[in-house]
């Protein structure tokens, strides 16, 4: 460890001492300065000095891919932390993978720190990337479109791949957070049923898991799996105002799922209060008392209009989105 | 109501026992027809033809099994797909939906019953799913009564979940696999609440049946040993279950394995390790019973605690050195989708395109359900109101299914039974609990007196009640009609249209092509098309084909992608590698079909750039320099030199297709085509059907030497 920290430093010297003494180098010196940068730090910070002379300035057989972004705070640009995240992925992917070598570099510009190279390139926009090829300049194609391949690193990397024909495998660091929530999860189920561990009756609860298996059953009907899984917006904001209902009917929002659980919850929670004022399922005598046997007919009367005002909703919200369905009940 | 008056005044003579028992049976018979009947959509809109791509590949091996025999049809090597590298068949199939209807055939020619092949196939589907009635009405019986049996038999009739995969002429595995499934359920259930091995053996032989036929018995061999598992931790298990499970476990497995497609799996991969594992236990619990009724509590205390440690340690090891050592075979990619939702969006892309395998939005559970969508919380409700055996098994099958089909929108199949069958235990019983109250009761007198204000109340709210569960399963019957005729019953070979004054237009142009093939070219031609089209190629035309729709080797049609997505010249190579005689493609411009090739083309494109060989075939040269795929003059210069774009256009610069526009005008993409005047070099036009929607071309022989 020690030794690595001291190697670092002596690296470092000679760096500083190198740029001390001369201004145009050679291209092995060059190389090796970049190749000690990027051991410290997989994309290198660059500004207008170090721009000219690494990417600019002639003897060069690398390709130097730079990434132009403003990641001031006040900067208030959103994406450019986004695209920075995926950068460094790539970069890092490359840093410490087996394709590894010294013919491909990452660089950042940031416009805090290097305005002049953005002047220098008439660059009014970020975040950008940038391939500057070993040989030639720059054509189009070089600037990687963020609109047509989006931001991910896979997509980076390709471009990446397409230019320079270095293939990258990119390697993200895995994401715990699911892990470590599972994790407690189970904890605390095992923590509560070892507290518990002397009346495990309520295991046996048909209640419960009666409740528990609906519940199931109305996040799944309404599509929770499918947000999950595509992850939609939670509604559309258009000129006209808030859209909580998506046309089509292969998409949805998370409110409309949640608009769709409640009314089928409704239509199932009317059915339970007619099923009870019936009598029940266990076919209990019928009403004994006058009180009793309003409260009953009370009851039925509530779930019949759930019912029936709850499945009219949903049909028509169904309609809404089907196109050419013809049937409704009660609204259009 | 009208089936009762119409009982009554025909079997005057007969007791109410029997008129019950006939109306049962009036009620369940006209079930299955109707369930037959409903899905004859497509049959009586154009002819009795076999469905989109797989079902053809089905058709023409059920064909090869009638006229060959069952032993040349299981070793059958396949020599007219994935030329030059043929297929076996024998191995690599599901072979109980062609041994059903060649059975079915050969019996029908035994009564000396005239009847097309094609026509088995075509009507197979529909018939199992009229049976399929019938056995959930057998099935709901075990579980509530028979009332709930006709219900759910009356609702599977019509469910458009499972309609969406059996109208006639969708012939496919799923058709009979779902009948295979419920049969399974149903002797299940019956072995369990009689514990005889004779229906244990049911259970096992209607599972074998099962496996022949879909790959979806992973989902029943799950099921069963969960639904032990649970009993088990409910304190239910008993002699009845043992036996069941144990006898259907060994049968079943023995039996399974005889599928040459299944072979070794029940024992090695992780999916039937579930199986496995419960029936271990099974043993060890009726053993540990066995062992506390013969030794004292404290030697048993011992001897238990010893069993159990050097069990785990053993099974911990075998477990570990068979996963190291790959006789395990790893989790699979399908099973962790299944698990981990997010799982085949981040891992495996090739899952996530694939439309099947999507997930599912309300709307579709709606669109394929309808009012099952929440009468089925309200069956469930009655289900764990009254725990049997039996219920735990359809809760369970409920809730898992429930989930599957969140996460697959292809398995709604599995769940759209169990919907019926608790939804008919739900409808049933609420009628029940209402009409009783509508009918006249014969009651004690005092009774009546006290409560008559309340009485009349009752019968009123309840014939409201029983109008709006009527209202709710009319709208229900109403739902079910329109999605099979609107969105089901498409055959997919046979497109129709409507013209400007409401005339049907049938454009009937794919079958033309595969007889022009059929009848113009030599026995021994080899046709390119994409993959699509390859299962119809060989079974209509009877022609080789490159590649089919069993996409097993990726690199093969990621050639053909090169070929078409290349110019002429290279195109010409691959073509003579591949030793291609002619080109198929779909075209779609003339008539605005809008699944055509060059709406497929990208696809093309990626697949054809993802391996080594077609390095050169870069997306984004296709993509205007706005990154627009564009067919007009404004387009990228390499779409329009490629060989799909000149075999697509060629010839339609000169065509008018909409008034008041250029010629040229394509109708798909709604633009004046860019290329116009070109000529073909390496291919010749062999054949354009009658609205341009499959063009053939003839590959040239080599030029002459000194030409």
């Amino acid at each position: 460890m020690n030794f690595k920290a001291l190697l670092c430093l002596f690296v470092l010297l000679t760096f500083y001492q190198g740029e001390a003494q001369t201004r145009a180098k050679g291209l092995d010196e060059k190389l090796q300065q970049l190749t000690d940068m990027t051991a410290k730090k997989s994309i290198i910070p660059l500004n207008l000095n170090k721009f000219k002379e690494y990417v600019k300035s002639p003897p060069r057989d690398y390709s130097f891919i730079v990434m132009f972004t403003a990641m001031a705070p006040a900067r208030r640009c959103a994406i450019c932390q986004h695209v920075y995240d995926e950068y460094m992925i790539v970069a890092n992917s490359f840093r410490f993978s087996q394709a590894y070598n010294n013919k491909l570099f990452f660089g950042m510009v940031d416009f805090d720190e290097g305005s002049d190279v953005f002047q220098m390139l008439r660059l009014n926009t970020a975040p950008v990337i940038m391939h500057f090829p070993a040989k030639g300049k720059p054509k189009p194609a070089d600037s990687m479109d963020f609109e047509r391949a989006g931001i991910h690193a896979e997509a980076i990397a390709k471009w990446i791949q397409d230019r320079t024909d270095v293939q990258i495998r990119v390697f993200r660091p895995p994401n715990y957070s699911g892990a470590v929530a599972f994790t407690m999860l189970f904890i605390l189920v095992a923590g509560f049923l070892y507290l518990r561990r002397n009346n495990l009756e309520f295991l046996y609860n048909k209640q419960m898991w009666a409740v528990c298996a609906v519940f199931f059953c109305f996040a799944m009907v309404s599509g929770q799996m499918w947000n999950q899984i595509r992850g939609p917006p939670f509604f559309h904001r258009t000129k006209n105002g808030p859209v909580y209902i998506n046309g089509g009917s292969h998409g949805q929002f998370v409110l409309e799922s949640y608009i769709v659980a409640i009314l089928n919850g409704a239509v199932v929670v009317g059915m339970i209060l007619m099923i009870e004022a019936a009598g029940g399922v266990k076919n209990s005598d019928p009403a004994r008392t006058q009180a009793e046997g309003k409260r009953r007919r009370f009851q039925s009367v509530v779930g019949l209009v759930l019912v029936c005002v709850f499945f009219s909703l949903l049909l028509s919200v169904f309609r809404a989105k089907t196109q050419g369905y013809p049937y409704s009940f009660l609204f259009k | 109501m009208t089936a009762e008056v119409q009982g009554r005044m025909k079997l005057p003579q007969l007791t109410s026992d029997k008129q019950l028992t006939f109306l049962k049976l009036s009620v369940l018979s006209m079930a299955a027809i109707l369930s037959f009947a409903t899905r004859l959509f497509s049959v009586l809109r154009f002819e009795s033809v076999i469905h989109e791509f797989d079902p053809y590949f089905n058709y023409r091996t059920t064909r090869y099994l009638t006229e060959e025999g069952f032993y040349k049809f299981h070793n059958w090597f396949d020599d007219r797909a994935w030329y030059p590298l043929g297929r076996i068949i024998g191995g690599t199939i599901y072979p109980g939906l062609m041994v059903t209807s060649a059975t079915l055939y050969n019996i029908m020619q035994f009564l000396n019953i005239t009847i097309d092949i094609r026509n088995v196939c075509v009507f197979l589907a529909p018939f199992f799913s009229s049976l399929t009635t019938i056995v959930t009405y057998l099935l709901t019986k075990e579980l509530k009564d028979e009332g709930a049996g006709l219900v759910a038999a009356a609702m599977i009739a019509i469910v458009p979940g499972y309609i969406s995969r059996s109208v006639a002429g969708s012939y496919d595995n799923e058709g009979i696999a779902i009948f295979c499934m419920l049969l399974t359920y149903y002797f299940w259930i019956k072995a369990v609440n009689t514990g005889t091995i004779l229906w244990a053996t049911m259970t096992a032989l209607a599972y074998f049946y099962m496996v022949s036929s879909w790959g979806g018995y992973v989902f029943l061999i799950n099921l069963i040993p969960l639904h032990v598992l649970a009993l088990m931790l409910l304190g239910r298990f008993s002699a009845r279950v043992y036996v069941a499970y144990s006898t259907l476990y060994c049968v079943g497995t023995i039996l399974s394995m005889q599928i040459s497609f299944v072979g070794f799996q029940p024992v090695q991969s992780s999916e039937h390790m579930l199986a496995l594992g419960t029936f271990g236990l099974c043993q060890l619990y009726a053993f540990t019973q066995y062992l506390r009724a013969h030794l004292t509590p404290a030697h048993f205390e011992l001897m238990f605690k010893a069993l159990v440690w050097t069990l785990l340690a053993t099974l911990g090891t075998a477990a570990v050195v068979l996963t190291i050592t790959g006789k395990i075979s790893p989790w699979t990619g399908r099973f962790y989708s299944l698990l981990d939702p997010s799982y085949a969006k981040n891992h495996i892309p090739i899952i996530a395109s694939v439309s099947e395998h999507q997930p599912t939005s309300w709307s579709s559970f709606y669109f394929d359900l309808q009012v099952l969508v929440f009468l089925f919380p309200a069956g469930l409700y009655f289900c764990f109101s009254k725990l049997t055996d039996a219920n735990i098994f359809i809760i369970l099958y409920g809730v898992l299914s429930i989930y599957f089909a969140g996460v697959m929108v292809r398995l709604m199949l599995v769940l759209a039974p169990v919907m019926c069958i608790v939804s008919g235990v739900a409808a049933s019983s609420l009628l029940s609990l209402h009409v009783k109250d509508i009918e006249p009761k014969v009651e004690k007198h005092e009774k009546k007196k006290k409560h008559e204000n309340n009485l009349v109340f009752r019968s009123e709210v309840g014939a409201v009640f029983v109008c709006v569960l009527g209202c709710l399963l009319i709208s229900y019957v109403f739902h079910c009609t329109w999605v099979t005729s609107e969105a089901y019953s498409s055959p997919s070979i046979v497109l129709s249209a409507r013209a400007h004054d409401g005339a049907r237009i049938i454009f009937d142009d794919f079958r033309e092509a595969y007889t022009w093939l059929k009848m113009n070219t030599p026995e021994d031609s080899k046709v390119m098309s994409w993959w699509d089209y390859g299962y119809q190629i060989t079974a209509m035309a009877n022609r080789t084909v490159i590649v089919d729709n069993n996409t097993w080797n990726n690199t093969h049609i990621s050639r053909v992608g090169q070929a078409m997505a290349s110019t002429e010249e290279r195109a010409y190579e691959i073509m003579r590698e591949l030793d291609v005689d002619y080109v198929l493609v779909i075209f779609g411009g003339l008539v605005g079909y809008s699944s055509d090739d060059i709406n497929k083309f990208l696809w093309m494109v990626r697949i054809g750039g993802s391996t080594d060989r077609g390095a050169h075939i870069r997306e984004a040269d296709y993509y205007t320099s706005a990154g627009e795929f564009r067919v007009d003059a404004a387009g990228s210069s390499t779409l329009l030199n490629c060989l799909m774009y000149k075999m697509s256009y060629y010839k339609f610069g000169l065509v008018y297709t909409e008034g008041g526009r250029p010629p040229g005008f394509d109708r798909v993409r709604g633009a004046e085509i860019g290329n116009k005047d070109f000529n073909l070099d390496v291919l010749e036009e062999a054949y354009t059907t009658e609205h341009w929607l499959v063009r053939i071309y003839k590959v040239k022989p080599l030029p002459n030497r000194g030409l």
